[in-house]
């Protein structure tokens, strides 16, 4: 099968409308569209057969399953994993376990493209700030939306656009050159990111015994292997007993 | 339900009895504001202050209304809230909503200063960051992906994407609206009593106890840096992860990594910086196999 360049074009939407940051569909609706049960239907309706994409979008969903993006850090970018996993994999006729082995590089990539309009947008953010200063709200709210929304739009669409077009066979000469060490240089690069992410939550809580906390979250975790929910309740029960013990009735802390 | 009562004293509130110069925000400029959240919060996210257009954005309403006369004050609002923000936001909406009220009070003239909002906004907003983003990513995604995601690996539109979608989105959207609300109703009952009373000391440290444990738990399992060092001792290898690092402290060079990350912007390091940083140890760490 051949995809279309309109065909193409419209993967590389999906794509877009999947880029946490796009507003369009709300923040639920992108990380909704980003998700490559959801985003492998889309292009498969695009392609012409919505089944068939369900069920590669499926399969590239499980090694995303706990994917989390927070902080303004992702480790992996699944919707350019889902987006063009699901268009190669339709249009090479390979197997979902194979487009599986592809989509994972690809998602590696895709965190280049995330890491780009989140540097970018800075600009506009300075630009705002001219704006406060002079008490133009109307200004603000248009480079709010706009720059940042046409800039994403470019360095999203094209990429996912020309990718699909030009089919499977350039994107694996490209993954297959990743083999080894520039691949492990990736992977290592995703295990990292979330790091900052997380670091500026940290910076942004600034009462005494934050890192204490964190550090016995983080090491409940390391140890027990629980999943997030069970700790959080743990964690529920500890804030209760360490507010009724630090906060006295009249709200000072002892 | 709450958002009616909230409709009566609004009402009551804008009776003709209450002194002419109040400026009161309405519900409907309430609930303008959340949309405007809901979809436009992270439009220009970025690494230096996250969502900080994104409030002045979806506060807008609120802005136009009480300062849409006065200069002067729209810049001083701008300018307060050009703040790095950061924040899970259907959760952390709650944080908006009294945010909106302490903005009323403070238009009628209120004591309410600059501080004290930008205070209300960072201390809450990491730790609600922390728990929303443990309920909706760490939690509700995942759960509902496992049921959705065996229909779709069948093919089964309707029972798989589909569903995902509507469940995922009208889960939370209606959570972003209720805190959303549910905030402004709060800093409506008395910005006074919620920011003098035991309540907030409570609330705050409540929050400030439980974000970190949960950021903890996450940085855990999303921060994923290992060694493949090997060392030959004689005809035995010991391998530097599992012999030596892990005997020591599970999760060592994740925690570093997180720690350094952590100081490096404690230091006043760029975020962008700090990024490249990072992009560094992973291009110099893995290319030589160390980690």
């Amino acid at each position: 099968m051949k995809i279309q360049l309109w065909q193409a074009f419209l993967i590389g939407v999906v794509y877009y409308l999947g880029q946490m940051g796009t507003p369009w569909v709300s923040l639920a609706g992108t990380h909704t569209i980003m998700r490559p049960l959801v985003n492998g239907f889309l292009v498969g309706l695009i392609l012409g057969d919505p089944v068939k994409g369900t069920i590669y979008g499926a399969a590239i969903q499980l090694p995303f399953l706990a994917w989390i993006g927070a902080g303004g850090s992702v480790p992996m970018d699944t919707a350019l994993a889902g987006t063009l996993g699901t268009a190669l994999g339709m249009a090479s006729g390979v197997s979902p376990a194979v487009a599986i082995t592809l989509a994972v590089p690809i998602s590696l990539i895709g965190t280049m493209i995330w890491v780009l309009h989140m540097t970018v947008d800075i600009t506009f953010v300075h630009m705002a700030d001219q704006a406060a200063a002079e008490g133009k709200l109307n200004r603000i709210n248009f480079l709010h939306v706009w720059p940042p929304q046409i800039t994403m739009f470019i360095f999203s669409v094209v990429p996912a656009m020309l990718a699909a077009f030009y089919g499977a066979a350039p994107v694996k000469i490209i993954i297959g050159s990743l083999k080894g060490t520039p691949l492990h240089v990736l992977t290592v690069i995703g295990g990292l990111l979330p790091a900052l992410g997380i670091a500026m939550n940290l910076r942004a809580m600034t009462a005494k015994s934050t890192l204490v906390f964190f550090l016995l979250g983080f090491l409940i975790a390391e140890y027990s292997k629980m999943d997030i929910l069970p700790i959080a309740i743990f964690a529920g029960i500890i804030a209760y007993l360490y507010t009724n013990i630090t906060v006295k009735k009249d709200g000072e802390s002892a | 339900m709450s958002t009616d009562t909230n409709t009566e004293q609004l009402e009551k509130d804008t009776l003709p009895s209450e002194q002419a110069t109040a400026r009161k925000v309405t519900k409907k400029e309430v609930v303008k504001a959340f949309w405007r959240w809901t979809f436009f919060s992270h439009a220009n996210y970025n690494y230096e202050r996250l969502q900080a257009t994104g409030v002045i954005h979806a506060l807008s309403p609120i802005f136009k209304k009480l300062y849409g006369d006065n200069q002067e004050e729209m810049t001083k609002a701008l300018q307060r809230h050009m703040q790095f923000f950061n924040t899970e936001p259907h959760f952390g909406g709650a944080i908006l909503g009294v945010t909106i009220a302490m903005e009323e009070e403070k238009a009628n003239g209120a004591p309410i200063s600059d501080d004290m909002i930008n205070s209300f906004k960072t201390g809450l907003m990491g730790p609600l960051a922390g728990v929303g983003d443990t309920l909706w990513q760490g939690t509700l995604i995942p759960i509902l992906l496992s049921f959705t995601i065996s229909f779709g690996a069948k093919g089964n539109i309707f029972m798989g994407p589909i569903l995902f979608a509507l469940l995922h989105m009208g889960i939370m959207w209606t959570i972003g609206y209720f805190s959303w609300m549910e905030g402004f109703n709060l800093g409506k009952e008395g910005i006074a009593k919620v920011l003098s009373g035991s309540l907030l000391p409570k609330v705050m440290s409540f929050a400030q106890t439980l974000g970190p444990i949960a950021i903890g738990a996450l940085s855990a399992q999303f921060v994923k840096v290992s060694s493949p060092v090997k060392f030959m001792l004689g005809k035995s290898t010991l391998k530097l992860q599992n012999g030596v690092l892990d005997k020591l402290v599970l999760g060592l060079l994740p925690l570093a990594v997180t720690m350094l990350t952590y100081y490096l912007l404690k230091k006043k390091m760029k975020p962008t910086t700090v990024l490249i940083v990072l992009v560094l140890i992973g291009v110099v760490g893995g290319a030589f196999w160390i980690i």
